[in-house]
């Protein structure tokens, strides 16, 4: 595969775990080698290059904290491994503490941290050396719930005021499509789309995309969203006629099981008002039809069942 | 544990403990001072005395830096590199343990004496390692080998790749690596397996007797000087020399591995471990 990441994006590599998204992080950073290929830096061949003098930042999924450390020499590592003069140091230290807003925490050791602010030393750590790129591996996997929101919005701010060219590896398509200004879709080690993430989302080139990046069902061997289904009551707007087997209310969004009088399943994604307008109940008769702006790609030949999110 | 057998059994450990250990090294203490302070002193201090003190301390001062270097080696190759025959190398770490230090010196001799493999070899170019210092000092470090590896590799393991590795990425070299990384994370543990290593050199009695011909102030080490004392009617030299060994071994426990933080730690409910510390809970059970 080729993969070209553009200077001062924020790249997100994006498949089922195991697909070789973070090997493929780690080959780029050198951690390690590939067995064929090569890697350019700023059109540099780096690919026999070691990993220490690659110039890059990589934050590992658990942060790989040096534990007998405190916050304030995590940070200076790479500046002391290259034996800056101490005064340098101490003020770019204190700069990249205030950047990932952990100034307060410096004296700290890594396990008297929380999980988000050990990530967020790992950050700064990372970036202390100035790194051509900033490699990220899975940035908010170990965190809970609501620091990774958090931590996603921040993360996107901080890119945006220190632009490096940053690459993250996630298997959320939320988080990537919520951080990452190019997503790069990858699964079973085959790249599968790379683009931004609307135009994917909208646009997807084949099965694998669509059914990754959202929610999707089966209309007529085609797969496409279940928010493109317009749902009604009236025969003469047509439509193909169903009957609904089941309405389930998930806060928002409201998801409509219907059986096709041909037989098979589709399901339906309406916004909370639409279906308050529609009010239909298991049993009642509709009329489905495919909005017009729709996307799809055609199914495979079996059918798989559908993709619920 | 039900409170009824709580009390027997504080008895019954303390008492095996007592039997075995405190009693037996307490009276050596008592009768090397038997005869007053100055008979014990006067018997500590003849030239052979002193000959095998010194004797002792020169092979702890070899015989224990090779088994620390080697042993750090060791367990950052098995720790690290999976390799064809690591599982040979891990295995043969042990053979010290599971071996009589008897037959250790034995097979050193055959090895290096006179009419061993490289017995003519090491004569023609005047090296004498059997009945001399290189022998004490190669039985020393051969029984005492395992100690280090057997402390160092499990923290190594524990401690994982990862941190190394970002050190890497941060621009640090292998080396660099290791003495800022690696090392202050097996800190503890190494101080420990020295502490062993220190303790079974000092105290190294049947592969030192075989190789050195316990020659009196010659290749006579202070176990062995205390062994002379027994058979040749010097039980004052012997109990006085045996005081000094007790000594050496219990300064070295205090120096290297009598960190009491260490200590008090072993006896903390885990919660209140201090979160910054480097030592792996694993580590606790040595």
């Amino acid at each position: 595969m080729t993969l070209e990441v553009p200077e001062g994006s924020l790249t997100a590599l994006l498949g089922p775990s195991g697909g070789g998204k973070s090997t493929l992080l780690r080959v780029i950073a050198g951690l390690e080698v590939p067995d064929a290929g090569t890697i350019e830096i700023d059109g540099e061949d780096v690919t026999g290059v070691p990993v220490r003098d690659r110039g890059i930042g990589f934050c590992f999924q658990h942060y790989a904290p040096f534990r007998h450390l405190t916050v304030r020499r995590n940070v200076a590592f790479g500046l002391e491994v290259r034996r800056r003069p101490k005064d340098e140091i101490r003020s770019r230290v204190d700069e990249l503490l205030d950047l990932v807003r952990i100034a307060h925490l410096a004296d700290r050791y890594p396990a008297q941290l929380s999980g988000g602010q050990r990530q967020r030393m790992a950050l700064a750590r990372a970036l202390a050396i100035e790194p051509r790129v900033l490699l990220l591996d899975e940035p908010f996997g170990a965190l809970d719930a609501q620091v990774r929101q958090q931590l996603r919005a921040w993360l996107r701010q901080l890119h945006e005021k220190i632009s490096v060219t940053t690459v993250l590896v996630t298997h959320d398509q939320e988080e990537a499509m919520e951080v990452a200004d190019r997503l790069v879709i990858i699964n079973e080690g085959h790249l599968e789309q790379i683009g931004a993430p609307a135009a994917m989302y909208d646009s997807p080139a084949n099965e694998f995309v669509l059914k990754f990046l959202g929610p999707a069902t089966l209309w007529r061997g085609r797969w496409i969203r279940p928010h493109d289904l317009v749902v009604h009551r009236d025969p003469d707007l047509g439509g193909e006629r169903a009957t609904v087997e089941r309405v389930t209310h998930l806060g928002f969004e409201i998801r409509i099981d219907l059986s096709l009088a041909a037989g098979s399943p589709v399901w339906a994604q309406l916004s909370r008002g639409s279906a308050a307008e529609l009010d239909v109940a298991p049993g009642d008769q509709v009329w489905v039809a495919l909005s017009e702006s729709a996307a799809g790609v055609d199914g495979s030949p079996v059918p798989a069942s559908t993709h619920r999110h | 544990m039900t409170a009824r057998w709580r009390w027997p059994l504080r008895v019954v450990a303390f008492g095996y403990l007592a039997l075995l250990v405190v009693i037996p090294v307490g009276s050596v203490f008592y009768r090397a001072f038997e005869h007053g302070f100055a008979t014990a002193w006067d018997a500590v201090t003849t030239p052979d005395a002193l000959h095998a003190l010194f004797l002792t301390l020169i092979v702890v001062l070899i015989a224990v830096p090779l088994d620390t270097v080697f042993g750090v080696g060791v367990a950052l190759i098995l720790a690290r590199h999976r390799f064809p025959g690591s599982w040979l190398l891990d295995a043969l770490v042990d053979i010290p343990l599971a071996i009589s230090p008897v037959v250790i010196g034995l097979s050193l001799i055959l090895v290096y004496g006179k009419s061993g493999w490289f017995g003519n070899w090491l004569a023609a170019h005047g090296i004498q390692v059997i009945f001399s210092l290189p022998g004490i000092v190669m039985a020393s470090a051969a029984v005492a080998l395992p100690y280090v590896v057997r402390e160092v590799l499990p923290v190594l393991l524990e401690i994982g790749t990862e941190q190394e590795q970002a050190a890497a990425t941060l621009g640090a070299g292998p080396f660099t690596t290791f003495r800022r990384i690696t090392l202050p994370s097996i800190r503890r543990s190494l101080a420990y397996g020295v502490t062993l290593t220190t303790a079974r050199v000092l105290g190294e009695f049947g592969a030192v007797v075989i190789v050195s011909g316990a020659i009196a102030g010659r290749t006579q080490t202070l176990t062995l000087f205390i062994q002379d004392g027994i058979e040749n009617l010097n039980p004052t030299g012997a109990y006085a020399g045996a005081v000094i060994l007790a000594l050496l071994a219990l300064l070295v426990l205090i120096v290297l591995g009598g960190d009491p933080e260490r200590r008090k730690r072993r006896w903390r409910s885990p919660s209140d471990q201090f979160p910054s510390d480097s030592e792996t809970p694993s580590l606790s059970t040595t």
